[in-house]
Parts: C-alpha cells; sequence; structure tokens
C-alpha cells in the first residue's frame, strides 16, 4: 500500500468513527440526555406528583371520608426522608410505602394498595416531593 | 488454750452459720424468648429463701381462718391462676377482679389490675390482709402468728439472720415468684430459634393477623429480642363497663379521667392455661376474646383510642386463636 | 348594678372618706358574691370554670362513625366533671360539609349536655349555604354575654374574600374548597369592616378595667397564611381590645395546643374532638409548649377537650384534656412568668413534625 493510499484509509476510517460518534452508533451511553428528553422526564414526573395530589386529597381512598391531607396538610408529619425506620406503629423496620399502607388500612379504614401500583408511587412522588431538600436521615425518629 | 479454743470454735460456727444464710446465690435461668426480670437490690435471690417463699406460697395459716394460702388462687395446677372467674377467698367470699397469673408476673413494671404497687413484694402483702382473700386483721396479726410456728422462726433465721417482719415474709414469696418463669414455647422456637415447624400454619397466619389486621401487637407487645406480650401500660377496652357501676380500674390509682376502666394489658404467655379472661372474668374462651375485640371492643366514653372494629374474617379468627394456643411455654419445676 | 350600692352608699362615695376605704377593704374581705372592690377599687371578677369542647366535624352517622363517638364522648366527659363547669363554650366546625344534616346530628349530640352551652361558627360550617342552616339551628353567628364580671364577645372570624361568583361554583364545590386547609388558592379569613364596627359598638358599653374574653375560631393573629392559621385584619381587631386591661382569645381551627400573647392579650387553641393537625412549618409561636407527635395506631391520640378556669384577675389557666394522654394544665401565671414554656429534656429539641 501507498503511502497516500494508507493516509487516505486512515482518514476515512477517522470520520467513520466521528461519524459514528456523532449519531450515537457507537458511543450512544456516553451522551449527555437530549433538551427533549429532559422535558419529557420531567412532565411524567409531574404527571405522577399531580396525581399523588389528587389521590393525597382524595376522600374515597378510605372509608370514613377522611383524606391524607387531613392530619398530614401538604403532606406535613409525613417524614419521608427517614424512611426505612423502625415504625412504632407496626413494630419492625419499614419503607414509606409501608406506612402509606398502613395509614390507609387503620385511620383511613380503606384497602391497601398494591406497592408497586401506579397510585402508590404517585403518592409517594408526592410526598417525597414536598420534602424536597430535605437531607436523608434514614432511621430517624 | 482449751477455752480459746472453745470460744473461737463457737465464734466461728455463729459467723459460719449467719454467713451460709447469704451464701448460696440463685442464678435464674432465662428461657428462650424472656429477658432477666427486674430483681430488687435490697431483695437478692438465693436458695434458701426461694425454699422459704415456696413453703410461705402454699401456706394456708397465711390467712385468719387457715383455709387460703397464694396457691389457692394461684394454683401451679391451674396455670398458677385458679379457673374462676374472679377468686374465693376466706369464707367463701368473691372479690371483684380475676386472679392473675404469677407465671412472668416478675415482668410487670405495676402489680394488680390497676397498677396501684410497684413491686412483687408489695403485691404480696395486699392479698394477707384484704378481708375478702386471706383476711387477716393486720400485717402485725400475721408476723405474731407465723412468730408462734417455731419452724418459721428458725427459716427466717436461718435466711434473714433476723426475726419475722412482714417486709421479709413478702420478700421471700416474691423471691420464689421472680423464679416461676415461662418462655421456651412454640412460638419462641418459632420466632426466635427460627424453628420453622415449631408452630403449624395456621398459627403462623394467625401471627400475621396478630402483626397487622389485628392491631394486637401495639399493647401485647413483643419485639427481635424477647417477647414478654404487654406493653405495661394500661387501656379501657370497654370490658365491665356496661354496668351500672363499673370497676374503675386505673382511675383510682391516678384520678385521671382517662384511665377510667382501663387495666393493665396483660401478658398472653401461657394464655391458654389461663381461662376466664379480662379483668372481672367475663369472658371464658379465647374465640370470646378475640370476638370481642373484632367487634371494637366495648364502646364507652373512656374507650382506648387503638380499640377500633376489626372485620376480621372467620378464618382469621381461628388462626388467631391457634396462633394463642402456641405461647404455652415450658412451666417452671416446683 | 345593684352592688354598686353597697351599705346605702355607692362605691365612688365609699372610698371618698378614709373610713369608706377601710370598709371597703373590710366588704372585700367578707363579701362573697358579685363583684368585689379591693381596696385600690380594683374591679375583681368572680373566679370560675368552664369546657371547652371543639372542631367535632362531623360526618352523617353511616359515613364516619369516629367522629361522632368522640363529640359524644366530649359530651360525656364534660358532663362527668364534678363540680359541674358554669357552662360549655362549643368553639366552631361542628360539621364537617356543612350539611343540614351534619349540624342537625351535632345539635342533637350536644342537646345532651347538662351545662349551658354557648357556640361559634367555623368555616366547615358555614360555607355551603353561607350560614343559613347555621342561623336557624343556633342563632346569630357574633353576639355577646356577660357572666361574672367577664365580658364575652363570640366572633364569626372565618369570613373570606367572595371567590365562588366570578368562579362560578356551586355550594358544594365552595364548601370543598373551604374544607381543605391546604387550599393552595384559599382566601384569608377575616374578621371583616362589618363586623369590627358591631365589635367597637358593643365594646362602648364595657369599661377598660373590665376582663375581657373573645372567642374566634380563627386566631386572631397571623400564624401560618398556607392553612389559614390567620386571621387577616388581626391587627385591627387586636387595635379594638387594646384599650382592655385584661383580655383573652380562645380559638378552635388550629386542632393543636397553642398559647400567645400579644400586648395585652393572651391566646389560647384548644385540641379538637375528631383529628390533630401538625404544627406548622414556620409561625407556631414560642410561647406554645408543643404537644408530641400523635400516634395514629390511637384513633383519638391528640384529640380531645379543655377546661378553663377564669381567675379572679379576668386571666385564665387551662387544661387540656387529651384522650390517651394525661391532663395538661398551663397557668397565667407561668405564661407571664417570662420563663414558659420550660426547656424540653436534654438532649431533646421538643417534638419534631
Amino acid at each position: 500500500m501507498t503511502i497516500k493510499k494508507g493516509i487516505l484509509t486512515s482518514l476515512c476510517i477517522t470520520a467513520l468513527i466521528v461519524f459514528a460518534g456523532y449519531t450515537g452508533i457507537v458511543f450512544a451511553h456516553g451522551q449527555p440526555h437530549s433538551a427533549q428528553d429532559l422535558k419529557l422526564f420531567e412532565m411524567a414526573y409531574q404527571k405522577a406528583v399531580d396525581q399523588g395530589y389528587k389521590i393525597f386529597h382524595d376522600a374515597k381512598l378510605g372509608t370514613t371520608g377522611q383524606s391524607c391531607d387531613m392530619c398530614h396538610p401538604d403532606a406535613a408529619n409525613t417524614h419521608p426522608e427517614t424512611y426505612p425506620k423502625y415504625q412504632t406503629q407496626i413494630k419492625k423496620v419499614i419503607g414509606l410505602r409501608d406506612m402509606i399502607n398502613w395509614c390507609i388500612l387503620n385511620p383511613l379504614k380503606g384497602k391497601e394498595l398494591a406497592p408497586d401500583s401506579e397510585e402508590m408511587i404517585a403518592l409517594e412522588a408526592y410526598i417525597t416531593n414536598q420534602r424536597k431538600g430535605t437531607p436523608l436521615a434514614p432511621g430517624k425518629h | 488454750m482449751l477455752a480459746l479454743k472453745i470460744v473461737f470454735s463457737i465464734l466461728f460456727l455463729l459467723v459460719s452459720s449467719n454467713l451460709s444464710a447469704y451464701c448460696e446465690p440463685y442464678k435464674l435461668a432465662i428461657p428462650l424468648g424472656l429477658t432477666e426480670p427486674a430483681i430488687p437490690e435490697n431483695n437478692p435471690m438465693t436458695v434458701e429463701k426461694i425454699a422459704l417463699g415456696k413453703k410461705l406460697y402454699f401456706d394456708k395459716r397465711l390467712s385468719a381462718d387457715d383455709t387460703v394460702a397464694c396457691s389457692n388462687c394461684h394454683d401451679p395446677k391451674l396455670g398458677f391462676a385458679d379457673a374462676l372467674p374472679t377468686s374465693a377467698g376466706i369464707r367463701g367470699q368473691f372479690g371483684p377482679r380475676n386472679a392473675p397469673t404469677v407465671l412472668n408476673s416478675a415482668f410487670y413494671d405495676l402489680q394488680f389490675w390497676d397498677g396501684r404497687v410497684p413491686s412483687l413484694e408489695d403485691q404480696a402483702k395486699g392479698p394477707i390482709i384484704n378481708p375478702v382473700e386471706m383476711g387477716m386483721a393486720s400485717h402485725d396479726d400475721l408476723v405474731k402468728k407465723l412468730k408462734g410456728i417455731p419452724e418459721y422462726v428458725k427459716d427466717f433465721q436461718a435466711v434473714f439472720g433476723a426475726e419475722i417482719t412482714i417486709d421479709r415474709i413478702v420478700q421471700a414469696i416474691a423471691a420464689f415468684e421472680r423464679t416461676l418463669i415461662s418462655g421456651n414455647s412454640p412460638f419462641d422456637r418459632f420466632f426466635y430459634n427460627s424453628e420453622s415447624d415449631a408452630i403449624s400454619e395456621p398459627a403462623k397466619k394467625g401471627l400475621l393477623v396478630f402483626r397487622g389486621k389485628g392491631r394486637c401487637l401495639n399493647c401485647h407487645d413483643f419485639n427481635p429480642i424477647y417477647a414478654l406480650f404487654t406493653d405495661n401500660k394500661f387501656h379501657n377496652i370497654g370490658v365491665g363497663m356496661d354496668k351500672a357501676e363499673p370497676d374503675p380500674g386505673r382511675f383510682k390509682v391516678t384520678g385521671n379521667s382517662a384511665d377510667q376502666g382501663a387495666f393493665k394489658t396483660s401478658t398472653l404467655r401461657n394464655i391458654a392455661l389461663t381461662a376466664p379472661y379480662m379483668h372481672d372474668g367475663s369472658q371464658k374462651t379465647l374465640e370470646e376474646v378475640v370476638e370481642f375485640y373484632n367487634q371494637g371492643g366495648h364502646k364507652n366514653p373512656y374507650l382506648d383510642g387503638g380499640i377500633v372494629p376489626l372485620n376480621l374474617t372467620d378464618q382469621e379468627k381461628k388462626d388467631l386463636v391457634e396462633f394463642l394456643k402456641s405461647l404455652t411455654g415450658e412451666l417452671p419445676k416446683l | 348594678m345593684d352592688s354598686n350600692k353597697k351599705n346605702g352608699m355607692t362605691r365612688r362615695e365609699l372610698l371618698r372618706t378614709g373610713t369608706g376605704a377601710a370598709a371597703v377593704t373590710l366588704l372585700a374581705g367578707i363579701s362573697p358574691f358579685g363583684l368585689v372592690r379591693a381596696a385600690f377599687g380594683e374591679e375583681k371578677a368572680e373566679p370560675f370554670t368552664f369546657a371547652y369542647l371543639s372542631d367535632a366535624h362531623l360526618y352523617v352517622k353511616n359515613i364516619n362513625q369516629k367522629f361522632v363517638d368522640a363529640l359524644v364522648k366530649g359530651v360525656q366527659n364534660v358532663n362527668d366533671m364534678n363540680p359541674a363547669p358554669d357552662f360549655v363554650f362549643f368553639g366552631g366546625d361542628l360539621a364537617q360539609l356543612g350539611h343540614p344534616d351534619e349540624l342537625k346530628l351535632g345539635k342533637e349530640i350536644l342537646s345532651d349536655l347538662k351545662p349551658k352551652l354557648h357556640i361559634m361558627v367555623g368555616e366547615h360550617d358555614w360555607y355551603r349555604d353561607m350560614g343559613e342552616t347555621w342561623k336557624t339551628l343556633f342563632g346569630p353567628d357574633r353576639y355577646s354575654f356577660d357572666h361574672k364580671g367577664i365580658h364575652f364577645v363570640v366572633l364569626n372570624s372565618v369570613i373570606v374574600k367572595d371567590y365562588w361568583t366570578p368562579n362560578k361554583m356551586t355550594p358544594e364545590q365552595r364548601m370543598l374548597a373551604m374544607a381543605q386547609l391546604d387550599n393552595p388558592k384559599g382566601e384569608a379569613f377575616t374578621v371583616g369592616e362589618e363586623q369590627r364596627d358591631w365589635l367597637q359598638t358593643d365594646l362602648k358599653k364595657v369599661k377598660s378595667e373590665t376582663p375581657v374574653v373573645v372567642f374566634s375560631h380563627s386566631p386572631l393573629y397571623k400564624l401560618y397564611r398556607p392553612w389559614n392559621f390567620w386571621t387577616d385584619d388581626a391587627e385591627e381587631v387586636r387595635k379594638l381590645l387594646s384599650r382592655f386591661k385584661t383580655v383573652t382569645v380562645f380559638h378552635g381551627h388550629t386542632h393543636q395546643v397553642l398559647t400567645n400573647r400579644i400586648g395585652n392579650i393572651t391566646f389560647h387553641g384548644f385540641l379538637s374532638t375528631s383529628w390533630p393537625w401538625p404544627y406548622a412549618p414556620k409561625g407556631t409561636p414560642e410561647l406554645t409548649l408543643q404537644m408530641d407527635r400523635p400516634d395514629p395506631f390511637f384513633s383519638t391520640d391528640g384529640c380531645g377537650w379543655g377546661i378553663i378556669d377564669m381567675l379572679g384577675s379576668g386571666q385564665a389557666d387551662k387544661t387540656y384534656e387529651p384522650w390517651n394522654r394525661s391532663p395538661m394544665k398551663v397557668t397565667y401565671e407561668e405564661i407571664a412568668s417570662g420563663k414558659w414554656p420550660p426547656a424540653y429534656p436534654q438532649g431533646s429539641s421538643g417534638p419534631s413534625y
């Protein structure tokens, strides 16, 4: 192979690599999220938070006419940043959604939500969103 | 020289005979599922003291007419209770409350259904002078009576190195009662020793009800280390509140209106052995007890906020009873 | 008042003479009834006790039995008081959604009270039909009365700006909006100009030395706006009360233990029979000895009622009677001592909400 051909080949390969990288074919993992993606993530998250807000304020979550906001206005006194922790009402270490279900079952006398249900995730999204910025303090009482 | 030897020997005998009174400390064996009970510093456990306490516990002469001993109402053959709704004292008189089991009573912070005294020693003083129980006119009367029994004079001298007083009488009884602890039940083996076949499948389901829908665990408390099945608190669950003059319970001790009709949370250990249940013995079976809680107790103005209707299914109720039966532990050998 | 004429002389005539002053002192010592004048002409009221029940938030029975049971329990607790209180005051929010059935149920339960009942309106009672049912069942929403030397005023302090008409809301929608404590679009409670004028007129006939007690559903100060723990025209209302020597405000709405002092006025918040509110993220007055966080396992924890001891000075001691907990007494002397509230136990910074 002549030198000229060699240089040309190298240039072509480099161009191919750069092109592949640019379009994400080879280096897809290392790319930052596009502005459009970020907007989608934010909208989907906000949708869950809004759904959580609605359920949190819905007296039909239980059967006694009570809704979560009656004891927890603006999700006050829920302390999501302290989970998992030993929960005195349940007498073992649990996560936030277990306590949500306990509250639905006991004061609200409703039916427990499946832990992975959309409603449960929405409630967790709203509750934790209200405490955004609070440092994590798992186990704290 | 001989005189000196005699004097020394006599001194030695005197000292050693007194020393031997304090010489055999009793090491309490803690069964699986339990922890150390509180033992007052001024009443250490010794073998001799426990033997004396046991003698007193079974001695009918502690009552005014020599018919009632502690063991009448706290009978080892009946789970250290007496299988009656309320207990019979001297001359066939009945009191207002059910005799609690002595088993594991060492773990209560306060004694009696209304928690009016803090220790087993103080508890033992009560029935002795209660006119419907053992009916002695006074503690002094009992002391005088026992001082007239040479065997007891000797025993007290041996154990305490001193004369009979009411405090020493109850200290001996309390020391004996502290040996009446019972654990290592099928539940203990299942929960604390991971023996997965120690309790039946229905009992396992009953344990889940106990911790969850049944809401039992919050007052009949146990934890990952040991199980007393009592929170040592007082709750009004509505028992007896439908009477014209309900038993005031803890209210008589504290004067807090919130304590009206509130009674101490009983341990559930050996509960299958100690029917009938509640402070007035009004519930005869475990099924009746479970149904009572299922209904939300008996509504009254002082009902504890933790008592609510449970909506248990029939199967859940049965499973819960099976679980309660698994709390029967190994009984102490007398 | 007839007691002005003791021994055939009016109070002023008595005091003018030197022996009169001595006679007054003597009279002050031996006269047990009515107004007692001490040597320096200070008016003193007669001490007495009344009970405070509040915030029952009743639904009709087949929706929520617990709130009904709680109010019944409160009524029974009050009836069990020995000696009986002079009267019982209900602090507002008898109903939850202002429905006539809820209000009638509340009236029925409260009718079992043995002592006399004075009652006040809350926003949950008012906003379904703008107080129509309330006024039919309980009378005017603002009034005053005198008792044992104290002037009592009852206000409707939950007046808000009309936002339902421009938004074409139905009565039920308006009620639901008012019922949500953390409503981000909520309008602030006020006493309002018309009612402040009524208050001014009412107070005209009251001497400055006479102790005054104001019952108000909202706190008559500004604690936390997002939850309407707030009275927007509080300063104006307090100005009307500023000339009085002793003023105490008793309020509901906040469902928690609260104590505050602004100028000459002491403020006391009371427990609800139905459910507890947490303390607000900010604005809780420093004089408040906060109650510990309720345990939701106990359906009545954090709830209860209260007892108020009106002292001869016209100030008040209060005792909270929380269900599931020990009673908590706070005296006026403690509040005014400058050493209130007491420090929390070592290592603790108080209950955390």
